[in-house]
């Protein structure tokens, strides 16, 4: 008897033990983020970033990080920092209303431009990529459901058709607002513009001509990169080369 | 035997040390941004301009340098070249930032170290001096530099001759006026090159940079000349009467050597020594390169000031120019950049145009333009310089306002505004409400920030962003995509086993459904045949009941999907909803059916009539469901 229960008490001891120990990481997390948050009160916005940077690198990723660190540099003066860190805490939580705010703000302080969205990315834009990829599921399976359905039944419902086509016409329309949230000026390519001056150029060279003066915190599409030069679909659906450096991807 | 490649195995490493050495090392230079400031002379007369250049090297974007301002000195930007080399696998960028410093007033000036701002650090140029003095004599002193080398018997007159061409004798202050320099040169006197170029001296005035000059060869007075033609442009810097040139140029061209005359000819065959010998032409006689200093006649021109009361808008654009404008697109919404694209063309002081701006800015995010200029000419004074300003609506517009430009116009002699249409568009959407933004946001729950008030705030009140959030979630988020996500896929696997799951069962039931299909037509098929046999009317009375019980066992099961052994009498006249009459005779055929059945025949052996069996065909028969 004593034997038997040996085994089960040594797991759920190591159990406790790993339990604790998560806890403990999360409490040293929480204290990381309550300490950033003090020196921000207290004016030190650089160890204010080390904290929050901190915290990013070693994957303690979430909005209200992001949103605090573009606060930061706000406070600190670079508006082309501040507002990458806004969108990405928007990537994470679409409709984060304090980083909405904040961002439109900035924006309009730092004269950033904006990547031109046509009326059919703005109607996909109110949904988010993970709601999309739930509806494509959803819909997918229903549609297999009903086709199986059909295929099974002796007499061809018109019931099971209907919801065939109709599950078919979901799929296809949430898979492509998915693509082009994905593809679009909210997608994986989106860049901010955080050096303070940029400039957009014809060709991979400082002395090329000019497309398009980029003020910090605007928005670029990164199509291609060529050593230290990315090609970018820039706002008012220009095109042109910016050093690689004086932009960052929004998504991490 | 082993000698030779072990030596050259040993040369090979040593070479490619060396490479990797002198490739980092270039490298290392490449890395390291220096910057030096030169004045093309350090001294000067009063109104005589010199350049200065600040050449920033090894970096490739280096922040120009401001203004730079010194009492005494008008110092203006002359623009920006850049160059780019390859050397040892690294590029060398080197910008040269040139500015024409025009003296005001005799003395020593000091020109302060400038800023440069290389990627973060901090360049300063070395301070410079420049000293202005009122005489000409330091430019006498320049101009006997290099004279060294003349020859006293050579006459210039001889070699060749310049001409300055000004087709006007006024001109405002930064008007441009186009100068044309013709270079003459014996062909008797081949040109080894025009040593340093063409210069125009003079006071008071900027020379636009000259291109390289056009070759013909014309004929003068009988003799042969290659002529060059200079063309560039001035722009007077003051007011008053200006002395422009002589332009002066050293050409090097090759002349004989003195001494070697030919004393077999007569002496005064030509007038002039230079060419008293035919062999002294160089493709006959031995010759030397000779600096052979060549300068025209000066010109006056007489600079107006540009009258008084400018326009606000004006930036010292002289000349005659016209607007084009642009926009797009056309239609957009509130906050989107629209381009608009200005040309202004014509023909000026183009260094001096600046962006048209939109006459009325209400309402309207305008950013910093970018101009590319489009040369029509050789010297830059005719073409065509293009404006791109990016400009957002705060609110819904339908048009773009018209953009003003204004430039002195020296031909109508006043100042002139130029005014684009407005351009008809549509800005759609909400208009950006700042206040409202951070007012709708709201205080959080962890909110340390006071409530937003109820009472409306000015609307230029600066605006702050919202407060710093104070709980962090517990949640860890990611920017990889749900679908990206592993989680994602394994949850897949639930609807797919139970997709599978139900097409399992549903295709067993077919399956169960297919076996009862085929015993119900093993009964049809029985029931037919016992039918048929009925009718052949070729079997013994007890065949003839036995089958027909049989026959109504089948007809029953068929109708009611039960076992055709466990139906009697009643089952099938319930079935079939008989009446009594044909009750009993169900009753009475089952009857006989068992007895025959069971007792072998003994007590109903005798044969069955025919009106007997069609009375059971006929019982038969009505059953029906």
């Amino acid at each position: 008897m004593k034997r038997s229960l040996f085994y089960p008490s040594l797991g759920c001891v190591f159990l406790a033990l790993l339990l604790c120990l998560a806890d403990t990481v999360h409490a040293q997390e929480a204290d990381a983020f309550a300490r950033a948050n003090q020196e921000f009160a207290a004016g030190r916005f650089g160890e204010a970033l080390d904290l929050y940077n901190g915290l990013v690198n070693r994957g303690e990723m979430s909005t209200a990080l992001f949103y605090n660190i573009g606060n930061t540099w706000y406070r600190s003066g670079d508006l082309g920092q501040a507002i990458l860190n806004y969108e990405r805490a928007l990537v994470l939580e679409p409709h984060h209303p304090e980083a909405e705010a904040n961002l439109r703000l900035v924006r309009d302080k730092a004269r950033a431009l904006e990547l031109r969205r046509n009326s059919v990315e703005r109607a996909v834009g109110r949904g988010t990529s993970a709601q999309y990829a739930i509806a494509v599921a959803v819909s997918f399976w229903v549609a297999a459901f009903a086709l199986a359905g059909w295929l099974l039944a002796r007499r061809r419902s018109s019931t099971l058709v209907a919801i065939l086509s109709l599950s078919v016409l979901l799929l296809a329309g949430c898979g492509y607002a998915l693509y082009l949230l994905e593809t679009g000026a909210n997608g994986g390519a989106l860049a901010i513009v955080t050096a303070k001056t940029t400039e957009a150029r014809l060709a991979t060279a400082d002395n090329a001509g000019t497309v398009l003066a980029l003020p910090p915190g605007s928005e670029i599409k990164i199509l291609s990169t060529r050593g230290d030069w990315s090609y970018a679909a820039l706002p008012n659906n220009l095109r042109g080369w910016i050093p690689a450096k004086n932009a960052q991807q929004v998504r991490m | 035997m082993m000698k030779v490649p072990m030596l050259a195995l040993r040369i090979q490493v040593l070479l490619l040390a060396f490479f990797a050495i002198a490739g980092f090392s270039a490298a290392r230079a490449a890395e390291s941004p220096s910057v030096t400031a030169v004045l093309t002379d350090s001294e000067t007369t009063l109104g005589r301009p010199v350049q200065l250049e600040i050449q920033v090297t090894g970096v490739s974007n280096p922040k120009p340098p401001g203004e730079i301002n010194v009492d005494g000195l008008d110092i203006r930007s002359a623009g920006v070249s850049r160059q780019y080399s390859m050397q040892n696998f690294g590029v060398n960028y080197s910008f040269t930032y040139n500015y024409t410093i025009m003296p005001l007033r005799p003395g020593a000036f000091r020109i302060p170290p400038q800023v440069i701002d290389v990627a973060g650090k901090v360049l300063r140029t070395p301070e410079l001096t420049l000293n202005v003095v009122n005489s000409t004599g330091g430019q006498s002193a320049g101009r006997s530099r290099g004279s060294n080398n003349r020859d006293a018997n050579v006459d210039p007159a001889q070699i060749g001759f310049v001409e300055m061409i000004l087709p006007k004798n006024t001109a405002y202050v930064g008007e441009m006026v186009p100068v044309q320099i013709r270079l003459g040169l014996n062909m008797r006197a081949p040109v080894e090159s025009l040593g340093s170029g063409m210069q125009i001296a003079g006071q008071g005035f900027t020379t636009q940079k000259m291109p390289e000059p056009r070759q013909t060869v014309e004929t003068i007075n009988g003799r042969s000349y290659q002529v060059f033609i200079f063309k560039t442009a001035i722009s007077a810097a003051r007011t008053g009467k200006l002395e422009i040139g002589p332009a002066e140029i050293t050409p090097v061209v090759r002349v004989a050597r003195s001494g070697q005359r030919n004393p077999s000819l007569p002496r005064d065959l030509f007038d002039d020594p230079f060419f008293n010998n035919f062999f002294n032409d160089p493709a006959f006689a031995p010759s030397m390169p000779k600096e052979v200093p060549l300068k025209s006649t000066s010109t006056t021109l007489e600079v107006k000031p540009l009258p008084p009361n400018a326009p606000a808008g004006f930036a010292g654009a002289v000349g005659s120019f016209t607007l084009k404008v642009d926009a797009s697109p056309k239609k957009a919404q509130v906050g989107d950049p629209i381009t608009v694209t200005a040309t202004v063309i014509g023909r000026g002081n183009f260094d001096r145009v600046t962006a048209p701006a939109l006459e009325d800015e209400r309402g309207w995010h305008q950013y910093p333009p970018s101009d590319k200029f489009k040369q029509d000419d050789d010297v830059g004074i005719s073409g065509a310089k293009t404006f791109e300003t990016a400009v957002s609506a705060k609110e819904r517009k339908s048009k773009v306002p018209p953009l003003a430009f204004t430039f002195f116009d020296p031909v109508k002699e006043a100042y002139a505004t130029l005014k684009s249409e407005e351009i008809p568009l549509t800005i759609e959407g909400a208009p950006s409400t700042l206040g409202s933004a951070s007012a709708a946001a709201g205080p959080r729950a962890t909110s340390p920030t006071p409530a937003v008030s109820a009472t409306p705030v000015p609307a230029r009140q600066e605006q702050d962003i919202l407060y710093q959030m104070n709980e962090r979630p517990a949640v860890v988020a990611n920017f990889t995509p749900l679908y990206r996500q592993r989680s994602f896929w394994l949850a897949q696997l639930l609807p797919l086993l139970a997709l599978l799951g139900w097409v399992g069962l549903n295709l067993q039931r077919a399956r169960a459904g297919n076996r009862e299909a085929q015993r119900l037509g093993q009964l049809h098929q029985e029931a037919a045949e016992l039918q048929r046999k009925l009718r052949r009317n070729g079997s013994t009375p007890q065949e003839y009941v036995a089958d027909a019980s049989r026959a109504v066992q089948l007809k029953t099961a068929i109708a009611r999907n039960v076992d055709p052994n466990a139906v009697d009498a009643e089952t099938a006249a319930a079935a079939f909803r008989l009446d009594e009459e044909k009750r009993a005779r169900l009753q009475s055929l089952f009857r006989e059916s068992d007895e025959l059945r069971y007792s072998g025949g003994r007590n109903g052996g005798a044969a069955l009539s025919p009106e007997k069996r069609q009375q059971i065909l006929d019982l038969i028969d009505q059953l029906h469901a």
